[in-house]
């Protein structure tokens, strides 16, 4: 592994770096998160010119969308591009193109020690420098930041597992005035070929991840103690899930639910009066429209194992359910039934598509 | 006079062994409980893990699933993807508190019409003992 | 609205409309005109409410048939009910205004059957926007209960859809309690069908109250509020003009549907705009951010939004739904409001009406839309002197 360090700020070196990549043709676009100069909004760019790059918030802590969800609309891509992701981004794609939703080939994956992002609440509500300024402050130190999301707090996999390029973020004290960047890979160091100062060769320091992840390995343990109230049992499901609305928000904006129509949408689960009259009939009243917590426990039960816990359908929902944290923590028990991690290794194949002939004894009578 | 309470539960059977198992078990007289209400599919891997869900949260106070023994399959894999995905199901049970005791997974062949008395019978013991299944109950789900 | 009945029946309401109507619902089991009733529950945890059809009437002491919020559009709910057709029970529900207009347009687009149910409106003062109150359902029901006090359509503390909306009394309901400029122990009855007479008959209910006062009442509420949303929508129309004022309305958006999800007008299983035909291929992707030197993602935004207004803005009930469920707080009900003002007006339709008048988009006659004719001659005119 080597390493080219900057005398700039981290995301002007990573921003001089996406113009070298683009100027000299190495890549046909830039995939990155941007700031609108018009509206102030923040959106995804594929920029193919060198002028657009002026926009681009690289290592912004804001997520709209999961990135690597609209990566999947234009990968596998006929030419060469270089993608920023946050680390959850990066493997909810890994997951995504296991799915047959993407692919990696012709892909420069780029991606940073994330400190975590913002509430979606608090970036609409506008950010402005000083408040950026105060996350990378955090960030650099190797803390956690208080108005990032539940589920950043909590993630330990903040560290890229399978980028070819990493900036150096979380502890890296002088990340505001210095700019280090990973080349992990044959391919980042082609790439990065003619670019800035020759790279050392050195690896990644472990030491400076440290601090923040035993913060964070404390924060999760918080976090699930407080999952439903810390209950279980149905009682506490309806109270997590009960002033849910049934927009779907969450699937729609989750990074691993690809299906066109959701099973739970489909004709499949349809019901007719007749049904519903002998439900009636059992329980003397129903909730309409019906299966508000078959909805939630059967989405556990299709892609838990395959959660990211990038906090997206916390942020959406309008009922202000804590679905991320939920789902990230029944997403890990059942992961590691498998010895699963989502988003690891493309070549690691999705537990429901593969079997041992030795398996789960304890789980048959 | 109290009413003695007689479980439902939904038995996904599939049609080459626990559901012949099901028959022999019937023709060599052997007594199973009334409980068990038997669905035939053509394999266990045919029961969708949400059909699981389904079950439970409509109040089957037992959701059961029988199977080929491991190798034994007609499709040759598909009882190895059923146990895959039933350990999801009871896992995501475990976690969220429900009652995963109500879940059972078993390999029946076609020849254990005693097994799948037996199963039947001791399931059934198990699930009269804990109870009704409260979600019967639950107007909000 | 039909113009149905001068006559009401005034019944004691101590206890507020609520209350009354409660009371009402259980009658109308107990009389046998209802088997079921469906209402808003609040649900266990105490921070929101859901719609329960109810027929063991113990449980219909938790309802409160006016909530402060509306979670689910209950056209929504009423849809997942009936969308099959009808059953055996006859069903008694109790919705807003809007939600009752909403079901018509469902109705009309065959997503209700409402063979056997009886539509029960009440003068509505507007609901809580939903966001606020999940936030702290305490500070809400509080909120909720000054505006039922104010014993009118509320001018604040409620959805931005609700302080504009001229139509939250009498709509065509079977049966509608009309309580606005009532004296605070008294709502009035009033049967707004031929269904709704033959159940309050049934009921053993005499109408014999005039509805004068409360109608006049009502109108000058009206008048007050059309000028409020004509005000509110001329400012709203500033917002989205040209595509840089539609660019600069959406360009929060984050492409999370929820506004389709929630909109009850909205049926489609699949909708248009997130389905294979919508989707482009990764090659046309690229092939187009280089011609533009980028492309913003989310993408076809603008798209989305004004593909929306398209399909349902004709139906538009200016309920709200969609504003309540968004993330990023773009006031979509609003935008779409002033669509459904300029829509529906050119086909001399009204959303939400059960007068027998088809939806605009499912006939259509040799002379009409005088605008279009008026652009088709134009370009006439043109291709002539071009000729």
């Amino acid at each position: 592994m080597s390493r080219i360090d900057l005398q700039k700020a981290s995301s002007k070196g990573l921003k001089e770096l996406l113009g070298h990549l683009l100027g000299s043709g190495k890549v046909s676009a830039v995939f990155s998160l941007r700031k609108d100069p018009e509206t102030g909004s923040y959106d995804l760019g594929l920029i193919t010119e060198e002028a657009g790059l002026e926009t681009v918030k690289p290592l912004a802590p804001v997520m709209i969308a999961n990135a690597g969800q609209v990566l999947s609309s234009f990968a596998p891509s006929a030419e060469p591009i270089a993608v920023v992701l946050k680390p959850c981004e990066l493997r909810a794609f890994i997951e995504r193109a296991k799915r047959e939703q993407g692919s990696l080939e012709n892909i420069l994956t780029i991606s940073m020690t994330c400190g975590g992002v913002l509430t979606l609440d608090r970036v609409v509500s506008g950010l402005d420098s000083d408040k950026i300024g105060d996350y990378e402050n955090h960030c650099f130190a190797g803390d956690i930041h208080s108005e990032t999301r539940e589920t950043c707090k909590a993630c330990e996999y903040f560290v890229p597992m399978n980028a070819d390029i990493t900036v150096s973020m979380v502890g890296q004290k002088d990340a505001g005035t210095k700019c280090h960047i990973y080349l992990n890979t044959d391919l980042a160091k082609e790439m990065a070929k003619g670019f800035g100062p020759d790279p050392v060769e050195e690896d990644f320091d472990n030491s400076l991840v440290e601090g923040l992840a035993s913060k964070r390995a404390a924060e999760k343990e918080k976090l699930y103690g407080a999952v439903m109230s810390g209950k279980g049992g149905l009682d506490a499901v309806i109270d997590t899930f009960g002033k849910c609305l049934g927009c779907h928000g969450c699937s729609r904006v989750c990074p691993i639910c690809y299906c066109m129509i959701c099973d739970f949408e489909s004709r499949n689960f349809d019901n007719d009066m007749p049904y519903f009259e002998k439900e009636l009939e059992q329980k003397g009243a129903l909730r309409l429209p019906p299966d508000t917590m078959f909805f939630h426990i059967g989405r556990m039960i299709h892609m838990s194992f395959s959660c990211v816990g990038c906090g997206q359908c916390s942020d959406v929902c309008p009922a202000d359910i804590p679905v991320a944290s939920v789902f990230k923590k029944v997403g890990e028990e059942t992961a590691a039934i498998f010895e699963y991690v989502p988003g690891r290794d493309i070549e690691e194949a999705i537990p429901v598509m593969v079997f041992k002939e030795e398996e789960f004894t304890e789980f048959i009578d | 006079m109290e009413k003695t309470f007689v479980p439902r539960i939904t038995s996904f059977l599939c049609t080459w062994c626990s559901y012949t198992g099901a028959d022999l078990a019937g023709t060599g007289r052997m007594q199973y409980p009334t409980a068990i209400i038997p669905i035939k599919v053509m394999c266990s891997s045919r029961v969708d893990p949400v059909f699981i869900l389904k079950a439970y949260l409509k109040g089957s106070d037992g959701v059961f699933l029988g199977g080929c023994h491991p190798g034994d399959c007609h499709y040759e894999v598909g009882n190895y993807h059923t146990r895959r995905r039933f350990a999801i199901v009871k896992k995501i049970f475990e976690s969220l508190g429900l009652e995963a005791e109500r879940l059972r997974l078993s390999w029946i062949s076609a020849s254990e019409g005693p097994k799948f008395a037996r199963v039947a019978n001791e399931f059934t013991e198990k699930i009269i003992e804990m109870g009704e299944n409260e979600a019967k109950k639950k107007i909000f789900l | 609205m039909n113009d149905f009945a001068a006559l009401g029946a005034k019944i004691k309401a101590a206890d507020g409309p609520g209350e009354a109507i409660k009371a009402f619902l259980r009658q109308a089991v107990e009389k046998k005109v209802a088997d079921a009733v469906l209402v808003p529950v609040k649900v266990p945890a105490g921070n929101s409410y859901a719609w329960i059809l109810v027929t063991d009437m113990s449980i219909l002491d938790d309802a409160s048939p006016v909530a402060p919020v509306m979670p689910v559009q209950g056209a929504k709910a009423l849809k997942s009910l009936t969308r099959k057709g009808h059953g055996e029970l006859t069903v008694m529900a109790v919705m807003r205004p809007c939600e009752i207009r909403a079901t018509f347009e469902l109705l009309k687009l065959n997503q209700v059957n409402l063979e056997k149910v009886v539509l029960v409106s009440y003068d509505c003062p507007g609901a809580i926007p939903f966001r606020d109150y999940v936030k702290d359902p305490g500070f809400g029901e509080k909120n909720f209960q000054a505006v039922m006090a104010a014993g009118g359509p509320a001018e604040k503390n409620v959805k931005p859809a609700c302080v504009i909306c001229d139509e939250f009394s009498r709509v065509d309901s079977d049966i509608h309690f009309g309580w606005f400029g009532e004296s605070g122990s008294s709502v009035l009855v009033i049967p707004s069908s031929d269904r709704g007479v033959e159940v309050l008959g049934s009921m053993g209910m005499e109408c014999s109250d005039d509805i004068a006062g409360w109608k006049k009442t009502i109108s000058g509420l009206k008048e007050k509020k059309t000028g409020k949303r004509t005000a509110t929508l001329t400012e709203t129309a500033k917002t989205i003009q040209g595509l840089d004022g539609l660019l600069g309305t959406f360009s929060e958006c984050i492409g999370c549907h929820n506004c389709m999800a929630v909109c009850p007008i909205c049926y489609c299983r699949q909708c248009y705009f997130d389905s294979e035909v919508a989707k482009k291929t990764p090659d046309f992707i690229l092939e187009t951010a280089k011609k533009r030197g980028g492309l913003a993602f989310p993408s076809d935004r603008v798209m989305f939004h004004t593909g929306r207004m398209t399909h349902m803005s004709l139906s538009c009930v200016s309920c709200g739904m969609c504003t309540d469920a968004c993330p990023v707080d773009i006031h979509v009900a609003e935008v779409f409001s002033y669509m459904a003002d300029i829509t529906q007006p050119a086909f001399e339709y009204t959303a939400g009406r059960n007068d027998g008048v088809p939806l605009p988009l499912r006939k259509y006659e040799e002379k009409e839309v005088p605008q279009v004719h008026e652009i088709v001659k134009e370009a006439e005119g043109e291709e002539a002197a071009h000729e």
